[in-house]
């Protein structure tokens, strides 16, 4: 039957195809195929399976099944902390979103928050301590280590923990009181992304070594070098909040900060700049000092630091930014990312220099982000190697993988007495410990944070733990003999620490705790009153700038999502297209256009790469807008244990593997850095790669870049595709139309327009607010069970994401501006899918959307052809989820789709109708801000808005007079209900 | 070899049309995923006539969630033993051994009926009420497993919260339920029957207030 495709069908005429043979003809087939099928709906007649309700013996009083719960907590995702609601539904957490309540992060909450909640049912993550490689019970564990400690108490030998930044203040108190017990205990904190050199500037410039607390919101103008702050840099999430509420336009009078990016690759921060200066990583320090020169020379000094002489590139740029600065003298921002100690003095410097430091440099408020030190971590690193360490704890860190030079903490790991290793998965630090003890999920623990003096949060379990699991601080204080829980030592501290430095004067102890615990944080009194005198002296460490080199650098980058490694067992997160690349499930040599010329590389060929003794052996990405004479590659890759990766996906014939059998997913070159002046440098000087001769295939979710036609198609005025609208905003503040491209012809060929009698919902997303950070796409991922597919099929274009971020670059190779455009289903009022569709599957509803009814569609595929904006994805396999567990993520609001069906963007119908019932069972109607979509929901930027039309109040309705806003192909007809506002500018730092 | 073929398709399929007209007169048969009538033997034999109908027990003094959830909620062992730990057995076979226990003047024994005995089974007590685990932990609570006899297909998303608080009776789709003594599907639960019942509404109201129930795909696919 399946085989006679012109006669299976059943409807209309045979047109075509083979001609019956005259033995069995069309005729009696259809009989029998008839027939057949009576049979088969006879015999399917049984009766249904028995299935149980088994409801609970006593039920925990605040859960309703099928109803969610949220738990108000801190995120682990990385050391930013920021505010995090937790749902659960039936007992497990199924989506992480912002704490719209929390000061720092507001409601948004960045990629690698959101997807934390899939790495909680991960079947590889550890669940019994092992000593010496076999599993054995806690209280075995216990009395190797208690052991251990009294053969310490003398001091002949140290004992040291060595953590992350991650630790809050509870753990930290703990580790004091633990290291107090010994005369040569010492803690030690490492960051894998490490921004030491600020500390360090700091305790140079100010003696108390600290980051400051960074608050884009009230930079006027931004200068930032290779400060990736919208992406991966210290507290993406606050400082993307932030940035967004120092660039609102829509006032009166237009309000926008500037913002001048140096930068060598192409980063996410970079491609959101107003002003983008490429740059190689060896020469910014030389512009730092030039800089410095030019504003002290506005200020009427003489420059305290070398003066290197005008810079033959970017002079106008520096002169521009230094009078810019100097204009807005305390309301400036200067940030740098590069982990050079003389440029981080710079830095301190120039924001002390330029008053800054009362406002956005904040030096009153040290964030809790990233305060290791190298230089500790190095000296540990002596100290094992000496044989000096008795006992060496680790915790929240894996410096086998990322420390510099390949494999030197791991063989001086194995130089301690005694090895205690905490992990979540089997690590490249754990393999080399004597014990390893299991870390337990932040979605299973008791914990607390304090990312900046005056906020601490909680974080509180919202399951019971998978495995047996104990923390850092649970184990030092058991150890040392006052064995209690997590939760009595949070107490303990806040009631002795923390709660006297309360914010509100009122409430006994378990009422803060109690508001605590339900808000998620708690507001305290600032800590530390005056930040100290600046200490001019410290600049004399500034020497001048070394020779100027055309030696290729390898710069070494973290990228969103996966960050340091930490996350590389999250699928989502590897899956997740880099916000700029579009490549997934890989790191990639990332040179530019022209470096790839004189280089001889081509796209996708293999180079080998030896920074230092590590070689490294990688695909070419040639990305524009990259310095010449640079290659970027990214961390986080080459993880132990990713070869679980290499049967993602779909099994069927011409299947590849997303990694082969064995390897792993991308390379590492954490090992890849050297320490240089006291700090782990992100940049290496390297020899000329050599190409192996092979290739590797870069999966990309995004292979057209520009939005200019082809030579063939353009019109004489080489117009580009008015996909996007751009505008500057010097021509924005004359015509709040600038930019646009004019209104379009339109005519209708439907003669009954849809009725829309309750409601009608529309969205807008504001592309000057979008930073293309991807929050969103992970946030409709958990939303909407939208499964991993592999690389093999992106590669083929067949990912499933539901919401993807296009990007376009515009500019020649030397200026390249980029632009980010979430897509996603228009919900076209005329929409071209479902006019096409032959089993009405696709259709439209009284209320705006564009309906896809899985239980009819048949997978003709009409409707992706003619949709204009490719925004719908057919399932071709019934995607296995990977894990096992990884099924328990699954949102039981939203059907998982099965193989040979097609899906798209449903606007969260599954919120809207939440949102309805909950106003029914109010009693009211349904309120602006109810239905929130997932997306909406954890944009940090909260570029996207979301809302019915029908309500005049809303802020959706009121946005439609808004003179950015543009629809995506408006002139072909399709009346989307989507609009996006034009992408503003502030490129000549002309601020209003 | 073509007309033999064909008579062979043609008979089965004539036969399976008379299993078809023959089995639905005697015992009902419909298509594949309609239950109506569907009448599944409990593990423990509940009377709704006894508790909704006789007794007068409200739907959602034990359903409690059928009012704010997407579920209507089966339940929890505790809810029954809110009342059971008074009531151990028919209050006919209680009255029977007092009327024998004072004939033969003795003090009446407690009477534990064979259906209650289940229910302290599963909430891990003995006959007197007392746990079979005296450790305090209530080890041995076993859950009861109940048949589910409302069921939906996956891609169909109903919320019971919706509907009551639009104020439709629980009898409007589960029928005359304080009537039956084991609870049987009555309705065919065909997206045909819920759209009918939608667009009904609409027209005339329920309760006599207007609603705006959906018709829509999106109102029950998603």
């Amino acid at each position: 039957m399946k085989n006679d495709h012109s006669g299976g069908g059943g409807a209309g005429p045979a047109v075509g195809g083979p001609r019956p043979s005259p033995g069995f003809n069309r005729r009696s087939f259809l009989k029998a195929a008839g027939f057949t099928l009576a049979g088969a709906m006879v015999a399917g007649c049984d009766r249904r399976k028995v299935e149980r309700a088994i409801p609970y013996l006593v039920k925990p009083e605040e859960v309703i099944p099928g109803t969610p719960t949220w738990y108000a907590s801190t995120c682990g995702g990385c050391e930013a902390a920021c505010g995090i609601l937790i749902k659960n539904r039936d007992g497990r957490p199924i989506k992480i979103e912002g704490n719209p309540g929390h000061p720092l992060s507001g409601g948004g909450l960045c990629a690698t928050g959101q997807a934390m909640v899939l790495s909680l049912y991960d079947s590889h993550r550890l669940r019994k301590p092992l000593l010496r490689g076999a599993e054995t019970a806690w209280e075995e564990i216990d009395r190797v280590v208690t052991g251990r400690l009294t053969g310490l108490s003398g001091g002949e030998k140290g004992v040291r923990i060595l953590t992350g930044s991650s630790p809050g203040p509870t753990t930290l108190a703990a580790v004091e009181a633990f290291l107090a017990r010994f005369p040569d205990g010492k803690h030690v904190t490492v960051d894998a992304l490490s921004a030491s050199a600020i500390s360090d500037a700091h305790e140079a410039c100010y003696g108390r070594r600290f980051v400051p607390h960074y608050r884009f919101d009230r930079a006027k103008v931004i200068a930032s070098f290779d400060a990736d702050f919208l992406g991966t840099w210290l507290s993406p999430v606050e400082f993307t909040r932030a940035y967004r509420a120092g660039r609102s336009i829509d006032g009166t009078t237009p309000s926008m900060s500037h913002h001048v990016q140096f930068e060598s690759r192409m980063s996410l921060t970079g491609s959101n700049a107003d002003r983008r200066v490429v740059t190689r990583p060896d020469e910014q320090y030389r512009l730092l000092l030039r800089l410095t020169a030019l504003v002290d020379r506005r200020a009427g000094r003489s420059p305290v630091t070398p003066d290197p002489g005008p810079d033959p590139a970017h002079e106008d740029e520096l002169r521009r930014l230094a009078a810019a600065l100097h204009a807005r003298r305390g309301e400036g921002l200067v940030v740098c990312g590069s982990n050079h100690l003389p440029s981080q003095l710079l830095v301190a410097y120039l924001n002390h220099a330029l008053g800054n430091t009362g406002a956005a440099a904040d030096l009153a408020s040290a964030s809790g982000c990233r305060r290791g030190s190298d230089a500790a971590a190095a000296e540990l690193l002596r100290e094992l190697d000496g044989g000096g360490v008795g006992l060496l704890i680790v915790c929240d860190a894996n410096p086998a993988y990322d420390w510099p030079g390949e494999g030197t903490f791991a063989a001086a790991i194995s130089k301690a007495d005694l090895s205690v290793v905490f992990a979540s998965h089997a690590n490249e630090t754990s393999s080399v410990a004597d014990i390893v003890l299991p870390r337990a999920h932040p979605l299973e623990e008791w914990d607390d944070a304090q990312p900046v003096p005056d906020l601490a949060s909680v974080r509180q379990p919202a399951i019971t733990p998978f495995g047996e699991t104990r923390s850092l601080m649970s184990c030092l204080y058991r150890w040392a003999g006052d064995p209690v829980t997590d939760l009595e030592a949070i107490r303990r501290h806040w009631r002795a620490n923390l709660y006297p430095r309360r914010a509100t004067a009122a409430g006994t102890f378990d009422t803060f705790w109690n508001d605590t615990v339900y808000g998620g944080f708690a507001r305290l009194k600032p800590g530390v009153a005056s930040p100290g005198t600046f200490n001019g002296s410290a600049m004399n460490r500034c020497g001048g700038p070394g020779p100027r080199t055309r030696e290729l650098v390898l710069e070494l980058y973290p990228t969103v999502g996966l960050l340091d490694g930490r996350h590389a067992h999250n699928p989502w997160l590897q899956e997740l297209p880099d916000p700029v690349t579009k490549v997934v499930w890989d790191n990639y040599a990332s040179v530019s256009p022209a470096t790839a010329a004189d280089l001889g590389l081509r796209q996708e060929d293999i180079v080998r790469i030896t920074p230092g003794g590590v070689a490294l052996e990688l695909p070419v990405l040639i990305q524009p807008g990259q310095a010449d004479g640079t290659v970027a590659v990214a961390l986080g890759y080459g993880r132990m244990g990713t070869d679980r990766f290499s049967g993602v996906g779909p099994e069927w014939f011409e299947a590849v593997h997303t990694v082969e059998p064995g390897e792993t997913v991308g390379r590492n070159a954490g090992q890849a850095r050297e320490m240089r002046e006291g700090a782990i440098a992100n940049w290496v000087v390297v020899p000329r790669p050599t190409q192996t001769g092979g290739t590797r295939v870069l999966a990309r979710t995004q292979e057209y870049d520009s939005l200019t036609m082809p030579a063939g198609l353009a019109p004489e005025d080489g117009e580009p595709r008015p996909i996007i609208q751009e505008a500057t905003l010097a021509a924005y503040a004359v015509s709040r139309t600038a930019g646009g491209h004019g209104k379009h012809e339109l005519f209708d060929i439907w003669p009954d327009e849809h009725q829309f009698p309750n409601h009608r919902w529309a969205m807008s997303i504001d592309l000057t607010a979008c930073t293309g950070c991807s929050a969103c796409v992970v946030g409709c991922q958990a939303e909407n069970n939208i499964p991993v597919v592999g690389k093999d099929e992106v590669s083929r274009n067949r990912e499933m994401a539901w919401l993807r971020i296009d990007r376009y670059y515009s500019g020649d190779h030397g200026d390249v501006r980029v632009s980010h455009q979430p897509m996603l289903c228009q919900h076209c009022e005329h929409a071209p899918c479902e006019t096409v569709c032959p089993t009405l599957a696709t259709v439209h509803n009284d209320e705006g959307l564009n309906q896809q009814v899985y239980n009819r569609c048949v997978g003709t595929r009409y409707c992706s052809n003619n949709c204009p904006y490719k925004i719908r994805r057919f399932n071709w396999f019934d995607y296995p989820r990977g894990d096992e567990m990884a099924r328990l993520v699954l949102n039981p609001d939203v059907a998982v789709r099965e193989r040979g069906i097609m899906e798209k963007c449903s606007f969260c119908v599954q919120r809207i109708q939440e949102g309805k019932i909950r106003a029914r069972e109010e009693h009211r109607p349904v309120a602006d801000g109810d239905v929130k979509t997932a997306c909406e929901q954890s944009c940090p930027a909260q570029a996207i808005v979301f809302g019915d039309l029908r309500d005049p109040e809303s802020r959706i309705s009121k946005l439609q007079s808004n003179p950015r806003m543009f629809r995506v192909l408006e002139e072909t007809g399709t009346a989307p209900s989507i609009a996006y506002m034009t992408l503003v500018r502030n490129e000549g730092g002309a601020d209003g | 070899m073509n007309n033999r073929l064909l008579g062979i398709f043609l008979g089965t399929g004539l036969l399976f049309c008379l299993t078809i007209f023959l089995t639905s007169y005697a015992n009902n048969v419909r298509l594949p995923g309609n239950d109506e009538g569907y009448e599944p033997v409990q593990p423990v034999a509940y009377s709704h006539r006894l508790h909704a109908g006789e007794l007068g027990l409200a739907c959602l003094h034990c359903h409690s969630d059928a009012g704010r959830s997407r579920n209507a909620g089966i339940p929890t062992l505790q809810t029954c033993m809110d009342c059971h730990k008074f009531v151990t057995a028919p209050i006919l076979d209680i009255r029977a051994e007092d009327e024998r226990a004072t004939a033969a003047k003795e003090k009446p024994r407690r009477i534990v009926s064979a259906e209650l005995r289940k229910l302290y089974a599963a909430a891990g007590l003995d006959d007197d009420l007392r746990p079979v685990q005296p450790d305090g932990t209530g080890a041995g609570a076993q859950s009861i497993g109940w048949v589910r006899v409302h069921a939906l297909p996956d891609f169909v998303y109903f919320n019971h919260g919706a509907h009551v608080s639009a104020g439709v009776e629980c009898q409007t789709c589960h029928g005359a339920i304080e009537t039956m003594e084991r609870v049987r599907q009555v309705s065919d639960l065909s997206m045909g029957w819920c759209v009918n019942c939608h667009r009904g509404a609409n027209a005339t109201g329920v309760g006599g207030s207007a609603v705006a129930a959906p018709t829509d795909c999106a109102g029950c696919h998603y």
